[in-house]
């Protein structure tokens, strides 16, 4: 769809004024005479132009247009669980809050059974725990499964 | 002869058996994640970064190169059996391998297409033997102002060459330029867009936007709507291509191998470009040209040479001018980094082990895949019914876990799940996320050879048109940027022309 076009050359402009603002307070310099702000000032000033130029060619219906949703449930209810994943990690630790976010996935994909939903994400967590932390000796944070050594 | 010594030298280096085993598991990891669709190399790469931080770096690239290159073996199989293309670079040989399949031939299809990837594995890394030190001595040349060039063409290619809109892709690299300024600046020191958090002084990883961009944004993409799978029930005996079909193949198998080397070379190419174009090329060659689409053994052989052949030779801008030219390479790059080995021209000198070692790895690597593909195709096989939910989930937690040990911090995790829902939406708005990962590299890269070029010269701009490499390469440069212009007011005035 050529609307989403425009909406994307929208908010890309605006993320490119944004990093040219921006640049302008880390100071730029000139080419000859560089300051920090100059590298990000042709980064922005770049987005920006190309943004513009998407949003010409949407106007004109001569952008590539974008693929259409399909149902917005299911990632959107991923997305959550991952926020209060990100949260919930360091205090309660890795396993527990792999356990929650298994389940979550698992139940969005389709999976009915609380059997199949508890025993997977149980069966993933400690497995992934053991496999990654304990033989690969990968930090991961313990939380309330410390005991495991 | 050097160079012959100096792959002996390799093979001493490679046949250790730590070094074998390492090669054995990239290969096998490798395989198995082109055969499952969804877990591209970039992520599997990138969440593996982490399991080699104790290794030695050496070992550490075997592996890695291994699961490159091997998925291109396995991503085959599941175009050939499901008509769903493993890997992105595997996308062209469902057009003729799933039909091969139903028409009870699945056997000599995934037999010529392991046969066809090996022997152009094989040769490609022959050509890199040859090639790869002649190119890292001439790149020893290279000043700053060349180095600035080199990567600014290595950019609009990687752009130019990507898939959609010109307009997307580069955008997506003025993006990637920009995500890759956030945190203290290389040439003065000062925070940049850090927005007062510490976490952010390092910069954006690019590990954690790879994973992001590539490993969650597939899994959102396919929550929305679940891909139904289904392997077509076909026998698997007789998987060695028959006197009529090595006649048909042969050449399309050379062919595939001597493009895929050729792009896989440049900036910007791999895997997926060269398999289209080695299909689009043998069509043109065929002298049946119809039976193309129908099943014709030609339409496997060729793409699965190609993408082989170019996912060996695409090492070659990275281990000479320490350049990645695509996303699953840039991993590599930041494995090398985080080992302390900087890859460029210097990396053959200083580093004559990794460098041979790795090159000599690639022929084990390549025998190990065969053997690998055809005997246990029935393995991997079976692995392709697994239950998409129970790989979702597995994909999850290993990003998860790459994402969190770069630092042992929650806050990468959150910065992952943010570029996955940035990817997500990208992928929606048909914008390559490709150029983006490159360009958070390469903007670097650019941006402190750019500062060095105008310390070097006083701050005089000409560098760039005295020195003769550095003004060549920003005239291709330009000649890239400018072909998509040309082409459109040609096709323009030809529209014009045409009586209506």
């Amino acid at each position: 769809m050529k609307r989403d076009d425009l909406l994307a050359g929208c908010l890309l402009a605006l993320v490119g004024i944004g990093v040219v603002i921006g640049a302008f307070r880390l100071h730029t310099g000139t080419p000859l005479h560089p300051q920090p702000g100059l590298f990000p000032l042709f980064g922005g000033g770049a987005l920006t132009i190309l943004a513009v130029i998407l949003l010409v060619q949407a106007a004109l219906g001569r952008s590539t247009g974008s693929e259409a949703f399909g149902k917005l449930g299911p990632p959107a209810i991923m997305v959550v669980g991952m926020g209060v994943y990100v949260a919930v990690l360091e205090p309660v630790g890795y396993v527990p809050a792999t356990m929650l976010i298994s389940a979550v996935i698992l139940r969005v994909l389709g999976v009915r059974s609380w059997r199949t939903l508890s025993l997977t994400s149980l069966f993933l967590s400690f497995g992934t725990y053991l496999l990654f932390a304990r033989v690969l000796g990968i930090d991961l944070p313990a939380g309330i499964v410390g005991f495991l050594g | 002869m050097d160079a012959l010594a100096n792959l002996g030298h390799g093979f001493g280096i490679a046949l250790t058996p730590w070094n074998l085993f390492y090669a054995f598991i990239g290969a096998m990891i490798g395989t198995a994640i082109g055969v499952l669709p969804g877990l591209g190399t970039p992520t599997t790469i990138a969440l593996l970064l982490p399991v080699t931080y104790k290794m030695e770096a050496t070992s550490a690239v075997i592996m890695l190169a291994g699961i490159f290159y091997g998925a291109m073996y396995g991503g085959s199989t599941t175009s050939i059996l499901m008509n769903i293309p493993g890997e992105a670079a595997s996308i062209v040989t469902c057009l003729d391998g799933y039909k091969m399949a139903r028409q009870g031939r699945a056997g000599p299809a995934l037999g010529i297409s392991a046969m066809g990837s090996f022997i152009a594995g094989t040769l490609s890394v022959v050509g890199m033997t040859v090639i790869a030190p002649t190119l890292a001595s001439f790149a020893l040349q290279f000043g700053p102002a060349e180095y600035a060039s080199l990567v600014f063409l290595g950019l609009m290619m990687a752009v130019y060459l990507s898939e959609g809109s010109v307009v997307k892709g580069l955008t997506m690299a003025a993006l990637g330029i920009v995500l890759g300024t956030v945190g203290i600046d290389p040439v003065f020191g000062a925070p940049r867009f850090t927005f007062g958090l510490n976490r952010l002084m390092d910069g954006l990883d690019f590990v954690v936007a790879a994973m992001g961009l590539f490993g969650i944004a597939e899994i959102l993409t396919n929550l929305e709507a679940p891909e139904v799978r289904e392997i077509y029930k076909t026998s698997l005996r007789g998987l060695l291509p028959n006197r009529e079909d090595w006649r048909r193949s042969w050449a399309a198998v050379l062919r595939g191998s001597g493009l895929g080397f050729f792009v896989g070379v440049l900036p910007g190419g791999g895997a997926i470009i060269s398999s289209f174009v080695a299909y689009a090329v043998e069509k043109r060659f065929s002298k049946h040209p119809e039976q193309f689409g129908q099943g014709a053994i030609e339409g496997v052989a060729a793409p699965e040479s190609a993408n082989n052949a170019a996912s060996t030779s695409s090492f070659i801008p990275l281990l000479t001018l320490g350049i990645p030219g695509n996303a699953s390479i840039a991993m590599i790059f930041v494995a090398l980094m985080i080992h302390g080995i900087q890859p460029g021209p210097l990396l053959f000198q200083q580093h004559p082990n990794l460098f041979w070692g790795v090159i000599a790895s690639m022929y084990i690597g390549n025998l190990m895949l065969l053997g690998l593909n055809l005997p246990l195709i029935g393995m991997w096989v079976r692995l392709l019914t697994v239950p998409y939910h129970y790989l979702a989930v597995v994909i999850v937690i290993i990003c998860v876990i790459g994402a969190y040990s770069i630092n042992n911090a929650a806050f990468d995790v959150g910065l992952m799940m943010a570029f996955g829902v940035i990817g997500y939406f990208l992928r929606k708005a048909k914008f390559p996320p490709a150029p983006l990962v490159l360009a958070m590299i390469l903007g670097r890269i650019l941006e402190r050879s750019f500062m060095q070029s105008l310390q070097v010269s006083a701050a005089d701009l000409s560098i760039f048109i005295e020195k003769p490499i550095a003004a060549t390469l920003l005239l291709v440069t330009a000649f890239v940027m400018l072909t998509p212009a040309v082409r459109w007011l040609w096709n323009r005035r030809h529209a014009e022309a045409q009586p209506a």
